[in-house]
């Protein structure tokens, strides 16, 4: 049992992409949302809900694609991410404020 | 025109504006223009909670253990939070009841403010339980001059609407003379402005007035004081994250121009208008702070980190709803804050495990004999 669940989460880790922050590139799965991952990279990202609804999380994405397991119930404004949820699908560049 | 509470007309909802349409006759919700309102309508249900459920006992002797300044602080929040929420109890229904068109919108309308009510509740179980009497407390919120300020800022936007509205109601359009008010133009497009820069108001209050509110409660809590209190300011903080999102939704589906066309005009036509709404609010926040802190201030918090938190808040609200973002600061100067009120570790106290294990026992009902066939009797 063990050995088949781990085998997957290798398998499964194995497409990595770049995500830029300024000077700044991290390298991230598709395991999970983009937010967890920013943390752990010792990025401050605001968050309230961490599951869509609040928009909180909500920062610019200047390329590159993500995408969303389900909807989320908060409006993503059109070149916007939410960290909390999306799941970085290709390397990507983002910016916290637009201007 | 005026309102119907059951309109006879026989129409399709589903293709009318969120605003200003048909009055709404049939609750349905098997088919939504804007499904949204609906999936906020169950979140919010699913959110249910009660002010009872939150022990408070340990608040009270931390309460007569602050200092003076603490205990200002800390009741002038809280009358601020009354103040807000008496507001938003009635005003959603006051104001936008009247003029909504579509079922779901409707009912989310009626929950948001619902859920509001539950706030008050909650101000109440908590003033309760830390003073004596608490009508010092209630009634200076309609007397202190500093709230009252407060209240009309937050109040403007929704009266005005809610004037132009009844006169059209009973007038219908054109310009009327009001006793104490002169001439009042109404026509289409000054409602659907009214609307816009309500909504907008009401986005302010929710997602930067209430969160400036938050951080204070949760900056007690950050020392371990009045923690109780912090429980439910959390549950309030989960309820005001998807209200904030209901706003935002009406406010970018009317920029868009998906929901009525005229709305997009007059959207970009109120763009400066609603970032004034923005950023003044902000700037009454900033006075606030420096009221709440005049006597001396707490471990964590002052006037001045109070003040870039709502510069940052404000930021962060304002890209949200399409608008190029107006303060410098750009980092969370309480970056501990998200803490508090993420909502998914919100404590649960033994009577809520009680009521939780009486629903979920509710389930038993279902048992049918298929569900024993592994018994060898
Ligand atoms: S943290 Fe709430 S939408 Fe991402
Ligand atoms: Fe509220
Ligand atoms: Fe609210």
């Amino acid at each position: 049992m063990t050995s088949t669940s781990k085998q997957t989460s290798l398998q499964r880790s194995e497409k990595v992409h770049r995500v830029l922050l300024g000077k700044q590139q991290i390298l991230v799965t598709e395991d999970e949302p983009l937010l967890a991952q920013l943390e752990r990279a010792g990025i401050h990202v605001e968050y309230q809900c961490r599951e869509g609804y609040c928009s909180s999380c909500s920062i610019k994405l200047l390329w590159g694609h993500v995408s969303y397991p389900s909807e989320p119930l908060a409006w993503v404004q059109s070149g916007y991410l939410l960290a909390c949820c999306a799941i970085v699908k290709s390397d990507i560049e983002i910016a916290f404020f637009a201007n | 025109m005026s309102y119907s509470t059951f309109n006879r007309k026989h129409f399709d909802s589903t293709k009318e504006p969120m605003f200003f349409g048909e009055n709404v006759n049939v609750a349905r919700y098997d088919q939504q223009k804007h499904p949204i309102f609906e999936k906020l309508i169950e979140k919010q249900l699913s959110f249910f909670w009660r002010p009872e459920e939150v022990d408070l006992s340990t608040d009270r002797k931390d309460f007569q253990r602050l200092e003076e300044h603490e205990q200002h602080i800390f009741l002038s929040n809280l009358k601020y939070q009354t103040l807000l929420d008496s507001v938003q109890g009635r005003s959603p229904n006051v104001a936008l009841l009247p003029i909504v068109s579509l079922p779901e919108l409707e009912t989310w309308i009626e929950t948001w403010s619902f859920s509001e009510t539950i706030h008050s509740r909650s101000y109440t179980h908590i003033i309760r339980n830390i003073v004596n009497d608490p009508t010092v407390i209630f009634d200076d919120i309609v007397t202190n001059k500093e709230i009252t300020k407060r209240a009309d800022s937050v109040s403007k936007y929704y009266d005005q609407l809610i004037e132009m509205v009844n006169i059209y109601n009973t007038m219908g359009l054109g310009t009327f003379n009001i006793p104490g008010k002169g001439d009042i133009e109404i026509s289409m497009k000054a409602l659907k402005k009214a609307l816009y820069l309500t909504v907008a108001s009401v986005n302010v209050l929710e997602a930067v007035r209430f969160y400036v509110s938050f951080a204070c409660s949760f900056g007690f809590a950050e020392r371990t004081l009045m923690e109780g209190n912090a429980k439910i300011i959390k549950l309030i903080a989960r309820d005001e994250a998807l209200h904030l999102t209901g706003t935002q939704h009406m406010l970018n589906l009317m920029a868009s121009g998906k929901d009525d066309p005229e709305m997009a005009t007059i959207a970009a036509e109120c763009k400066e208008n609603m970032r004034n709404i923005f950023i003044e609010a902000a700037q009454q926040e900033k006075e606030w702070a420096t009221y709440l802190f005049k006597d001396g201030s707490m471990i964590g918090l002052n006037a001045e980190i109070l003040g870039q938190y709502v510069e940052y808040i404000t930021n962060v609200r304002m890209q949200a709803v399409g608008l190029d973002t107006h303060f410098e600061t750009k980092h969370n100067p309480i970056p501990w804050i998200n803490a508090w009120l993420v909502s998914d570790n919100v404590q649960v106290a033994p009577q809520e495990a009680e009521i939780s294990s009486y629903l979920v026992g509710q389930t038993d009902n279902s048992l049918d004999d298929s569900d024993f066939d592994d018994f060898d009797l």
